[in-house]
């Protein structure tokens, strides 16, 4: 089976529910996870008589999403019916934008091993939520609680040659920004953030593309990344084995689900021709028409971008790759980040010690650093100490222990009251143990005297290692120095 | 389009969602296909380069509201008018699930 | 008690001559006596009317400020709320639908002290032009009984004909307020579209509905749309356009206003129809009115746009309605699937499913997808033509049905039935104000109307401009006789 013959196309649609008060066209309360039927009014359970009323904060987070991926803002955007039956639905049809979208075009750039990566999306449009249905041994039950409540819905451009890394660093950095706007609260779990992908593939050199299938609602990016993998392995599969059937025969239009047991891609059903959603201009709401005063002023409440604040950290505060992309993935951890760096000077250093030592620490308690009582300012004490040589690296570690058990004590007050942590200061104690280790190492000592720099802080590192990390660094330098 | 058959008489109806009797199909369409004779002669129009008119006060400018919550009702009033309901939900026969 | 206008009923009550009960129960009695024979209600609540009529009585006692409508009973057509009330559509589906809310008409017309007496009957979901096709009852019209009083809101003009009650409202969508209110000698108005609230009126055509009060006179007519014409907030076309004073407004003469007739249109006129028409145009160059021909040629394709627009509008407002939140679920309905097709089927009549299915076709993309679209072409071409017709003339008249008031069940045919409303739909389709005034009587005694147009917003104009033509003929203001029976 030779891969190398084929190519990739992808296509990502997002729903990204946004965080308003209030529903879409509902004043209901805009709330997941309360008791069924209490987040509703008489408009989004479809009674007769309602109509619906838009709401402008939701129209304001579309705008700005709209500008963080640097898309045109339509002056004027309208809305349609599209029409289903099903229990969900209160009024058996969806108000949606079907061909006069809020947002059209955008792009989305992150780096992918170090690469930059752009998507470029087709569109992204208002529309509401349906409700839930449970189901039960015997019948259905119907929760109205997110009937109503406000979508964006994202479409991309086919990504032709896209690899499945790719397509989670666009659906993670989509994630991000819409984090940073503060749009979403982009709970996969939850499901206000879901995605699906349409996947095809065609050989190399094709200009037409094949026939693509649906893959929907997988909650997690690592799902998808096997759900694209699974998926274009078992479309190559059938058309190299079955070279004289049609693509309509082998990858008929259809949806299909990610079966994390099996780790591949299950049918769920087949799309018997287009679905018949009889779209038409929704006469219940006039157009939705912006002025361009209002969509200059959404822009300048555009905070910074995660892919900006990516290359910010880079460029000026020189952390890796890794640990940018690792903060900036989360705004609050990187507003932590940027918090505590106001009273620390050390990026790196305080970039490890909240990504690493700390989230560390949190990372099975089902808490985050920034959820904690431990004030940014506090580890950036901690780290400060650590550059004064106050205390060592490793009674640091210790003190974050304690720091995490007592709940966000101060990390000098810490260190005040627990004697272990004092870094012993007895001059003459150091020096006796300084002398110790200059005896047993004598080769070292003439490296040293020879010009070898390392051998200084092999020295220094073995006074530390024989008075278990207690001794003051500063004055075994001091010492060490005056003795060499 | 003026004859409409029995076949496409039933599939409306299915999109629609009403079960019609074999009766009612054949008299639905007799009438349909007099009304869709009739709506034909909309062909005699020359409608290009036309705008579409689905608002007719051009200059009327969209209401929209404040992102307030109120106006809930209250689930007892909600799940009094449903013909069926259970744990808060409204209760119906077994869904064949869509996702 | 029953040949006094609203207005004087309201002075009545307010002078203390008559208390809200007195004035409540007479009318009571009345519907209990008369509406046997003519069937206008399909429901009464003597609880909370002569409760509410108590308070009023209260409240007036108490030096409380009373309302522009205080002590009138109204008749509220059944497709619109009241709170705690019944809103049926005359259908089986919502035969026992509790509303959950006050529409703001409603609301708005208590709010005044109004006394809202009942809900009326109506083509089922308003999609008639005769009451034919109302679930529950027929509605006979008070002028003559063996014919229909028009629909879709017959109940609530034949109430009003027949004197029990001085105001009413119903809903026009295509004529069905205009269209009674000729076939039964009312005043009947549909407002610009926007101008009064369409929250609480069980949606049929979105684009095209109204609210539309009845009165006996345009003086009645004024007082309560100036109650109705205000900015609602629950409602997203509702016109943001300031309280008008339209009792302020009544002409005693036409001097100055230039009246567009579009006589290509009135050629299949029967010549009853015909001498009562140019009797009217008379009427209003006695009164000083230039007269002049317009062209609306292009509204020989207002009836086809009109049925697409409304049938696709409805076919989607009425697909709620399948028995899972409210209304009556199929009692037999074993499936899911059942639940919806089963409920639909037997619940709605053959007049609504009639519609929704050719709606279903109209918007169906492999159907007759574009005629929807062509259809919404010919709109904005209905559209231009009033728009340049306007430029020449502040009104444009024509009468408001082509024939008076037909024998029930006369009309069979589904196409000549929507004929009926060929006067009728073009101002719905635009959006424009029109009133339908009594202008005469045929020959058989049927009442016949006359309908005046104007523009966007000058509903203010357009009864004042009524009212001078119904000044200049005073005598085709009547009461049927059975109104005058004694009770």
């Amino acid at each position: 089976m030779n891969y190398e013959d084929w190519e990739t196309v992808v296509g990502l649609e997002i729903h990204a529910q946004l965080n308003t008060k209030s529903k879409l066209f509902s004043s209901a309360p805009n709330s997941f996870g309360d008791e069924p039927n209490t987040n509703i009014t008489t408009v989004c359970t479809g009674h007769p008589g309602t109509l619906p009323i838009l709401n402008k904060e939701a129209v304001r987070k579309a705008v700005q999403w709209g500008h963080a991926i640097a898309a045109k803002i339509a002056p004027v955007s309208r809305f349609d019916r599209k029409s289903y039956f099903y229990p969900d639905s209160p009024r058996n049809f969806q108000i949606t934008q079907f061909d006069h979208p809020i947002v059209i075009g955008g792009t989305i750039t992150c780096l992918v091993n170090g690469k930059e990566k752009t998507l470029t999306l087709d569109h992204t449009h208002l529309e509401d939520d349906a409700g839930t249905c449970r189901h039960f041994n015997g019948f259905g039950g119907v929760d109205y609680n997110r009937a109503g409540v406000p979508l964006i819905e994202i479409v991309s451009k086919p990504c032709i040659g896209v690899t499945p890394k790719e397509i989670t660093a666009y659906a993670k950095m989509i994630r991000a920004i819409l984090h940073y706007i503060d749009a979403s609260d982009c709970n996969m779990e939850e499901g206000s953030l879901r995605i699906d992908v349409n996947v095809s593939v065609r050989k190399k050199g094709e200009t037409e593309l094949r026939n693509k299938i649906e893959i929907k609602n997988m909650n997690s990016f690592n799902f998808i990344e096997m759900a694209i993998e699974a998926e274009v392995r078992r479309q190559i599969n059938l058309y190299t084995k079955n070279p004289d059937k049609s693509q309509d025969e082998l990858v008929p239009q259809s949806t299909f689900r990610w079966d994390p047991e099996s780790k591949t891609t299950k049918l769920m059903r087949l799309k018997e021709g287009a679905e018949d959603y009889r779209y038409f201009p929704e006469p219940d709401l006039p157009s939705i028409t912006l002025t361009q005063e209002y969509i200059d002023e959404v822009a300048k409440g555009l905070p910074e971008l995660p892919f900006e604040r990516n290359k910010r950290y880079m460029e000026e505060l020189e952390l890796t790759l890794d640990q940018s992309i690792t903060l900036t993935q989360d705004k609050k951890l990187s507003d932590y980040f940027e918090e505590a760096l106001k009273t620390c000077s050390n990026a790196r250093n305080l970039c490890n010690w909240i990504i690493i030592e700390f989230q560390g620490r949190f990372k099975d308690t089902g808490m985050t650093l920034y959820e904690s009582n431990i004030l940014p300012e506090n580890v950036a004490k901690l780290v400060n100490m650590i550059d004064s040589k106050k205390i060592t690296g490793k009674i640091a570690k210790s003190v974050a222990d304690d720091m995490v058990a007592m709940d966000g004590k101060d990390c000098e007050v810490i260190v005040d009251e627990n004697p272990d942590y004092q870094p012993v200061r007895d001059e003459g104690l150091i020096e006796k143990l300084v002398d110790q280790v200059l005896e047993e190492n004598p080769q070292s000592v003439e490296d040293f005297k020879n010009g070898k720099e390392k051998a200084f802080g092999f020295l220094v590192g073995q006074v530390m290692k024989i008075s278990r990390g207690k001794a003051s660094p500063s004055l075994v330098n001091e010492i060490l120095k005056k003795k060499l | 389009m003026s004859q409409i058959d029995d076949t496409t008489v039933a599939n409306l109806a299915k999109l629609s969602r009403i079960a019609v009797t074999e009766q009612e199909t054949k008299s639905l369409q007799k009438d349909l296909s007099k009304i869709l004779d009739f709506v034909e002669l909309l062909d005699e129009l020359d409608l290009e380069g036309c705008y579409l008119c689905n608002q007719i006060i051009k200059d009327h400018k969209h209401l929209m509201r404040d992102d307030v919550v109120k106006d809930l009702l209250p689930r007892d009033a909600f799940l009094k008018n449903a013909p069926d309901h259970m744990g808060g939900m409204v209760k119906v026969p077994p869904i064949i699930k869509k996702d | 008690m029953y040949e006094k206008t609203a207005t004087e009923l309201q002075h009545l009550f307010v002078s203390g001559q008559l208390s809200a009960v007195e004035i409540t129960n007479y009318f009571l009695n009345r519907i209990e006596n008369i509406d046997k024979k003519i069937g206008s209600f399909l429901q009464l609540f003597p609880e909370r009317t002569l409760r509410k009529a108590k308070e009023l009585d209260e409240k007036k006692k108490s030096g409380g400020k009373l309302g522009k409508l205080a002590g009138i009973p109204i008749a509220i057509k059944d497709n619109i709320h009241i709170k705690g009330e019944r809103t049926t559509c005359a259908s089986k589906l919502l035969a026992n639908y509790e509303a959950l809310f006050d529409a703001t008409s409603t609301r708005l017309l208590e709010e005044e002290d109004a006394i809202l007496i009942g809900k009326t009957n109506l083509d089922e979901f308003a999609m008639g032009g005769a009451t034919e096709y109302s679930a529950f009852l027929k509605t006979h019209n008070p002028w003559n009984l063996a014919c229909t009083p028009g629909g879709s809101s017959g109940g609530s003009a034949a109430a009003v004909a027949a004197r029990l009650a001085p105001l009413s409202i119903g809903s026009d969508t295509g004529g069905s307020v205009r269209q009674p209110a000729s076939y039964c000698g009312l005043v009947g108005y549909k407002p610009t579209y926007g101008r009064i609230s369409r929250y609480g009126l069980v949606a049929f055509g979105s684009s095209l509905d109204q609210i539309g009060p009845f009165a006996y006179t345009t003086q009645d007519m004024a007082l309560i749309a100036e109650v109705l014409g205000v900015h609602c907030p629950h409602d997203s076309n509702s016109l943001n356009h300031p309280k008008e004073n339209i009792q302020g407004q009544l002409k005693q003469d036409l001097k100055g206003v230039r009246v567009g007739v579009p006589y290509h249109f009135l050629t299949n006129l029967s010549d009853e129809m015909k001498k009562s028409f140019d009797a009217s145009i008379s009427v209003l160059k006695n009164l000083g009115a230039e007269i002049i021909e317009i062209n609306l040629k292009v509204l020989k394709y207002a009836m086809p746009t009109y049925y697409i627009i409304a049938t696709a509008e409805a076919s989607t407002n009425l697909a709620r309605f399948d028995g899972i939140r409210y209304g009556n679920r199929n009692q037999y309905a074993m499936t899911l699937d059942e639940v919806y097709d089963l409920t639909r089927e037997h619940g709605f009549g053959a007049e609504v499913k009639r519609r929704i299915i050719l709606g279903t076709s109209v918007l169906s993309s492999g159907f007759s997808g574009s005629y929807y679209k062509k259809a919404l072409g010919a709109r904005g071409r209905i559209l231009d033509a009033f728009t340049t017709s306007f430029e020449s003339c502040d009104l444009v008249v024509m009468p408001t049905a082509p024939t008076p008031a037909f024998e029930t069940g006369s009309i069979q045919d589904p196409v000549s039935m929507y004929l009926m409303d060929l006067y009728t739909v073009h101002a719905n389709l635009t959006g424009l104000p029109a009133i339908s005034v009594p202008s005469g009587f045929a020959q058989n005694g049927n009442p016949i109307g006359f309908q005046m147009i104007a523009k966007h917003r000058q509903d203010g104009f357009l009864i004042g401009c009524a009212h001078a033509f119904e000044q200049a003929r005073p005598e085709n203001i009547q009461i049927p006789s059975i109104a005058k029976e004694a009770v």
